[in-house]
């Protein structure tokens, strides 16, 4: 009996994730981003909504009682800036705003993650860590929770895109 | 409490952290103004701001004070507990008629609670913390505020803290989040011994008057919509104060847009007494920023406010001048008129250096 390689398997968890969360098909020229927690951790729903307020600190505690840590990339990194845009749907000085008084309140944003790589080990390592990745950097250590739509390009290059994600 | 804060920072074990090898390892950040100073092996982050005031307002001589000089604290313990605390000194040093002075400078806990996180949309928090009654009193760090002076709105009416517990959090409410607040204080049993919220706290103003809490109990919701570009707000209070010793019921709304091309916010509250020899207090202001170039803004408030003690009815009309110099660092220079606003906002020029760090 053969083992399928730990990518196919990922991609075939991805693929039945990406039926159970998303129904939608990507459109043409549209990218998404997939939401990944730890393989490890019990399999919880998402929904935007809630990703949305998890990534702005205002839901601490997942649905099974975790403590919930998002991670995000450098600030200035494509993908971090079309995730937050996809998102959290604020203007810059809105969302600097927003930090600044939640950091009155002793609140600070998600803490910081140098790559994608870094974020998969991350995530994969630490239980109630939620973080995003392009779908080619998902594998068996992880799974993809939802799958987020990019409607817009991604600006600028990133060395971390997948082979066949639409660059500028 | 300020010997209950010491303990709680040598417990804590300040030491700076050591970078973590490896790239799945938190990244330390480099230190940024307004964004504090975190050590991730003691989950820790410490902060605060501090702001250098110059005042000349009517019948007063004209001062440069370092007002506050404020630090915080937060610490994770374990995965539910937080604590947070802000000590702050006030009235550090001020220079009026070629005299410097220390005035009345004194360091008192502004904040000191911990957090319990209980479940995905239930904190409860139990110390001394800001009541929940507008947006202003919650977020009133000056670096965070767009003008000198705070409106009477903010203060006259009920105490800026109370002690004892709450529940807050964050639930989804028609598709759009609902933040909510519900505190019970027993500031009579907890902090007998303080009395130092000040009624009027604009620089010139009558300090004689205090509001602190006896008891309280209140609430308040704050809803988000359009992608949090507006927030409309409703508090609830019903409380007794120390001196005069009377029990009040107050209502508060408020609201802030955050448009394209300006800001609008607001605040209104009305309070009424159980002794019919007080009559009711009531008042509210209107805002706008609007961006003139980068980072520098033209602020507008107009004010109106019926107080009760004194019972007399004032304005207060204030044009600003508020620039992000960069993040963390706000300079701002107000002028600042009105009608009948002497003893409780009293007209002139302020202007005001403020750093979050």
């Amino acid at each position: 009996m053969t083992h399928p390689r730990p990518r196919l398997l990922a991609a075939l968890i991805l693929q039945g994730t990406l039926l159970l969360t998303d129904s939608m098909p990507a459109l043409a020229g549209e990218t998404q981003v997939a939401v990944i927690v730890s393989s490890r951790a019990p399999r919880v729903a998402f929904d935007r909504a809630m990703l949305r307020a998890i990534y702005l600190k205002k839901i601490f505690i997942g649905q099974n009682g975790r403590r919930l840590i998002p991670v995000n990339l450098p600030p200035g990194n494509p993908l971090r800036d079309a995730f937050s845009h996809a998102l959290i749907d604020m203007r810059d000085a809105q969302l600097q705003e927003y930090w600044n008084r939640q950091y009155f309140q002793g609140i600070s944003p998600p803490y910081v993650l140098g790559s994608q790589k870094a974020v998969v080990r991350f995530v994969a390592g630490t239980p109630g860590a939620i973080g995003y990745v392009w779908p080619c950097h998902v594998d068996s250590s992880v799974h993809a929770v939802l799958m987020i739509s990019l409607p817009t390009p991604v600006a600028g290059p990133d060395p971390e895109a997948c082979p066949a994600n639409p660059q500028p | 409490m300020i010997a209950a804060w010491l303990v709680l920072i040598a417990l804590a074990g300040i030491c700076p952290a050591r970078a973590a090898s490896g790239d799945a390892a938190w990244q330390t950040q480099p230190y940024q103004l307004g964004q504090g100073l975190y050590f991730p092996q003691q989950r820790l982050r410490i902060g605060g701001y501090a702001n250098l005031h110059y005042y000349d307002v009517r019948d007063h001589r004209t001062t440069l004070a370092v007002n506050d000089l404020s630090l915080f604290l937060t610490k994770d313990i374990g995965t539910r507990w937080k604590l947070f605390t802000e000590v702050e000194a006030s009235n550090v040093l001020a220079a009026n008629g070629g005299q410097s002075t220390r005035r009345d400078a004194d360091i008192d806990v502004e904040r000191l609670y911990v957090d319990y996180l209980t479940h995905q949309g239930i904190t409860l928090r139990f110390g001394k913390f800001l009541t929940p009654v507008g947006q202003w009193n919650l977020i009133h760090a000056d670096p965070l505020v767009w003008t000198v002076s705070r409106p009477l709105v903010t203060t006259a009416a009920f105490s800026e803290h109370a002690t004892g517990a709450m529940m807050l959090g964050t639930v989804t409410f028609l598709h759009h989040d609902l933040d909510y607040w519900l505190f019970a204080d027993d500031s009579k049993s907890l902090e007998p011994a303080r009395n130092r919220d000040l009624a009027y706290d604009a620089f010139g103003a009558d300090s004689s008057l205090r509001n602190n809490f006896q008891h309280a109990v209140g609430g308040r919701v704050l809803y988000h919509m359009l992608d949090d570009r507006l927030s409309v707000g409703a508090s609830y209070l019903d409380y007794a104060i120390r001196q005069p010793n009377q029990r009040y019921r107050l209502v508060g709304l408020d609201f802030s847009w955050s448009g394209e091309h300006f800001n609008l916010s607001g605040e209104g509250i009305h309070r009424t007494s159980a002794g019919a020899d007080v009559p009711a207090e009531y008042g509210g202001f209107l805002q706008t920023e609007i961006p003139l170039a980068q980072r520098l803004y033209l602020v507008g408030r107009y004010e109106h406010y019926r107080s009760s003690i004194p019972p007399q009815s004032t304005t207060v009309r204030i044009v600003a001048l508020n620039f992000h110099l960069q993040p963390g660092i706000v300079l701002k220079l107000e002028r600042r008129d009105g009608a009948n606003n002497t003893r409780l906002s009293p007209s002139g020029w302020l202007a005001a250096v403020a750093v979050l760090f």
